[in-house]
């Protein structure tokens, strides 16, 4: 079947019930895409689906004909960062980096949706996604910078 | 697959490594042999100064062997501007290749941008001395990566001003650049003083390193050299490791604590959709197939049969570590406190914590790829020389037959460190490489990663103390009891000679002035297999100190801050300690009121020369028995501070992930078996009840720098007890403070 990833259709070879995040990885070498729990427990494997974010390890490639699936990889415009990537350059966010990319899709599809949101709905937004690390205070910080930055990049 | 390594991170391929030859000063100058390049490098490990030592007294030119000439450390400097350092030291978001990138720039007087730090692998550089733990990266090689950045910069100087016909002392170095004082058009690029073929020399004698307030680099929040491909989803962990041609491994886990591989057979693996091979030999079984999610079905077909071992119960793993009975060490004492206690009515009271997971997001992941003669790895570890050592073993090579590429790490906290008592992943993916004869990734899932590693151990303390006629502590007794927090990593010998696991121990020792005091540690090695979690004992040992200490000061009717102050050695530690008490305590609005249904908790310790000071602040929900940290104070001196921001965030870390460990996570066993296989039955920490986290960092005098990955999850627990036992008058003396706990410590 055929599967649009950042813009881009790939042609994929695979049973339709296999997780997005396993074709997205193993398939088509994007690996910024992350494997944290693989029952959709942590969020490290978020992308967005058609603009809004989804659990990469339990969306089956067969939900996705026809959807924009957007990873990390695609958050960019070229080489110039998406507000939340830049804001979370910015704050210093990432320690280990391995929930990173799924929180900065979360952040991405949640400003997008709620451009100018108060602390607790940042929090609460976020908080369904797990850091090893403990930085959750600069995650807060960053998302309402991008949020600030009043332009949160346009949708998927 | 040398066509892959560009994706990799790790290391150049292998063909641009320097051929070194000895200096005077044990220098290693190299020239790399791809092209002109200057190189030049440290060797650290004593094993390797014995070695150039007898070297040079017995006068042999040359005369040690190749793979002698391994430095722990070494610059490359290239004719188009780069500089490359690489450095012995994985990077797991600490963020030391920062930090030793600054360390560097310091004295090399480089353009910042054109630096890059890279870790090396195993066979690029000296086994000796390796390893990413306990907080010391910084404070081993803040001299020696100084020394070697200045001897490299006083080497090109030289030659700029033999090339220029000026005096050395008339040249400035700057960005990369010596210039002529007073006149910018006569100048020469590091990058054009490689180009050259020149006989470098070593100087004769040390170069003199920069005082501290020229620093340029060293003590400013400089970004994170790691952190743009981190952004964008470019950053190459253990996990995303590819090569051509790849296949996926996965390997048979026991299903019980302890249990061996008796028989294996296919069963249902061979011939599933995908498998490759089925590999069974010498106490393994795994399989090799064309994707990961085949490799996982056909791993969970396989027929094994696992030897029955004893099933173990949560209650008699608590039982078996208890303080008491033959084997106590001593490991500090003053005075005499066991007489002291005798003669007085003691204030007693005893501390459990539990057992903790590290829940590293990244599990266990590596790629191999081995031939006949030998191969790669690449793989996240701490400790790559003993997954070198551990995989050589495992497939009856030499050490020399195996390259282990360190990766970035998807997380470490002390789990990705090789112990011999846990499955290897990099073990699992050499022997299915080998027998598959292609590359093959293992990647464990969160199942596997919760109950196939090691734990933080199980602790129980005993306290006692008595007080003076002015209201002082006279004596202090701490009984620890522990699992293994180091020493399941090392030759059973060890442990034997010491009597006690001094990772254990860490945070154990009481700090204050006190006349009298004893700290004795039983060594309880644990059928389950311990090991190090970030700050091995110091969180379970300084919740046990500290919240002890407030009951005393509760029992003395004193200000649990002033008590620590009145008990403080009038001595330099003791005196930064105070220093650090005051700045939290001021921060934190110590003794200015609170709204209705809040409460502080101060807490403090000293790790590694590390003075660490914490105030909580926190709220509870009696209802549901859940403790709720609003807002962390924390005023730490590490000495000298290389990167402030850096250093806050490892600060901030520490005290969330103490946070979680102090209030949700507890490994439990139930038949033999970890109870929890994902983040359902081990929550983590989230955001909506993460503290804000108040950073002071604070500098000693002395200009040394000291560890700050881990002792700031030293005082956590206890201020957060503290907290509750100010808002509730109830102690809690277990750690998890589980919702449970919390409401039936409040019903009793």
């Amino acid at each position: 079947m055929d599967i649009t990833v950042n813009g881009q259709v790939y042609q994929v070879d695979s049973e339709p019930d296999r997780p997005l995040l396993w074709v997205l990885r193993d398939e088509l070498a994007l690996t910024g895409t992350k494997f944290g729990c693989g029952v959709g427990l942590c969020g490290s494997c978020e992308v967005h689906l058609d603009g809004n974010v989804a659990r990469s390890c339990i969306t089956m490639l067969s939900a996705v004909a026809g959807r924009a699936v957007r990873t990390i990889e695609g958050l960019a415009d070229g080489t110039a960062l998406h507000p939340v990537q830049q804001a979370f350059l910015d704050e210093q966010v990432p320690q280990c980096g391995w929930c990173m990319s799924g929180q900065m899709m979360r952040a991405a599809a949640f400003l997008e949706a709620n451009p100018d949101p108060t602390e607790e709905e940042i929090a609460s937004a976020m908080t369904s996604n797990l850091c090893r690390c403990g930085a959750y205070g600069r995650i807060r910080r960053a998302v309402a910078k991008a949020a600030r930055s009043g332009d949160s990049g346009g949708g998927s | 697959m040398s066509e892959q390594s560009d994706v990799l991170q790790g290391g150049p391929p292998p063909e641009a490594q320097p051929r070194w030859t000895v200096s005077r000063r044990a220098f290693l100058i190299g020239m790399a042999t791809t092209g002109a390049a200057l190189a030049l490098g440290i060797p650290l490990g004593l094993p390797v100064l014995r070695r150039a030592a007898a070297g040079l007294t017995e006068g042999e030119a040359g005369g040690f062997a190749r793979g002698n000439l391994e430095p722990l450390l070494w610059f490359e400097v290239y004719p188009d501007e780069r500089v490359r350092v690489f450095v012995p030291k994985a990077e797991m978001g600490q963020g030391i290749h920062t930090a030793l990138a600054q360390i560097a720039a310091e004295e090399l007087e480089v353009a910042w941008e054109r630096l890059e730090v890279l870790h090396a692998s195993t066979s690029q550089a000296s086994g000796d001395l390796r390893g990413t733990s306990g907080s010391m990266s910084v404070s081993t090689l803040y001299n020696p990566l100084r020394q070697a950045a200045a001897t490299l910069r006083e080497m090109l100087r030289a030659e700029a001003a033999r090339l220029l016909d000026r005096p050395s002392a008339d040249l400035v170095a700057r960005e990369g650049v010596f210039e002529l004082r007073g006149d910018s058009n006569t100048r020469l690029t590091y990058g054009e003083l490689v180009a050259g073929g020149v006989d470098w020399q070593v100087p004769e004698a040390e170069v003199a390193l920069k005082p501290p307030e020229a620093y340029r680099f060293i003590g400013r929040s400089l970004p994170r050299v790691d952190l743009a491909g981190k952004i964008i989803g470019q950053a190459t962990c253990a996990y995303d490791a590819r090569a051509d041609g790849m296949l996926y491994g996965a390997a048979a886990h026991p299903p019980t604590i302890g249990a061996r591989l008796l028989a294996a057979r296919p069963g249902g693996a061979e011939g599933m959709p995908g498998v490759v091979k089925v590999v069974i030999d010498d106490g393994f079984a795994g399989v090799v197939a064309e994707t990961r999610l085949q490799a996982w079905a056909a791993r969970d077909a396989l027929d094994v049969e696992w030897s029955e071992e004893h099933p173990w119960q949560q209650e008699e793993l608590e039982d078996l570590v208890t303080v008491g009975g033959r084997g106590g060490v001593s490991i500090q004492r003053a005075g005499n406190a066991l007489s002291a206690l005798r003669c007085s009515t003691p204030i007693r009271a005893e501390y459990r914590s539990g057992m903790g997971a590290h829940a590293t997001l990244e599990p266990q992941a590596a790629l191999a790829d081995i031939g006949a003669e030998g191969g790669r790895v690449w793989t996240s570890t701490q400790f790559e020389t003993s997954v070198r050592s551990g995989v050589a073993r495992a497939l009856g090579m030499k050490p020399e037959q195996i390259e282990v590429i360190p990766t970035y790490l998807g997380g470490g906290f002390g789990r990705k460190i090789e112990l011999d008592l846990v499955p290897s992943v990099a073990v699992q993916a050499a022997r299915l490489s080998r027998a598959a004869g292609s590359p093959v990734h293992v990647g464990w899932d969160r199942q596997e990663e919760m109950r196939n590693g090691f734990v933080r151990p199980l602790t129980h303390h005993r306290l006692a103390a008595s007080l003076d006629g002015q209201g002082s502590i006279a004596a202090m007794l701490h009984e620890q009891a522990s699992g293994d927090a180091l020493f399941g990593g090392f030759p059973p010998v060890v442990g034997k000679v010491l009597g006690f696991d001094f990772g254990s121990t860490r945070g154990g020792q009481i700090p204050y002035a006190i006349e009298h005091r004893e700290v004795t540690a039983w060594r309880i090695p644990m059928p389950i297999p311990t090991g190090s979690w970030r700050g091995l004992g110091l969180m379970a040992n300084m919740f046990a100190l500290e919240s002890f200490f407030d009951e005393v000061a509760h029992v003395a009717g004193a200000d649990p801050l002033q008590f620590r102050l009145d008990h403080m050695p009038d001595d330099a530690l003791g005196r930064r300690m105070r220093t650090a008490l005051e700045a939290a305590a001021a921060r934190a609005g110590w003794g200015n009121g609170l709204p209705e249904g809040r409460a502080r908790g101060v807490a403090c310790g000293i790790d590694g020369g590390t003075v660490v000071v914490e105030v909580a602040e926190v709220s509870l929900d009696r209802d549901a028995g859940r403790i709720r940290v609003h807002r962390v104070v924390a005023a730490v001196d590490p000495g000298r501070v290389i990167n402030p921001d850096g250093a806050t965030a490892q600060i901030e870390g520490s005290i969330v992930m103490g946070t979680s460990a102090t209030l949700l996570e507890e490994i439990t066993v139930k038949d033999g078996r970890v109870e929890a296989g994902n983040f359902d039955r081990y929550p983590l920490l989230r955001m909506a009840q993460a503290p804000d986290v108040e950073t002071i960092l604070l500098e000693a005098p002395d200009g040394k720098p000291r560890g700050l990955g881990e002792p700031a999850i030293g005082p956590i627990a206890a201020a957060i007890g503290n907290a509750f036992s100010a808002l509730t008058g109830v102690r809690l003396r277990r750690l998890p403070m589980t919702p449970e706990r919390v409401k039936g410590a409040l019903a009793a």
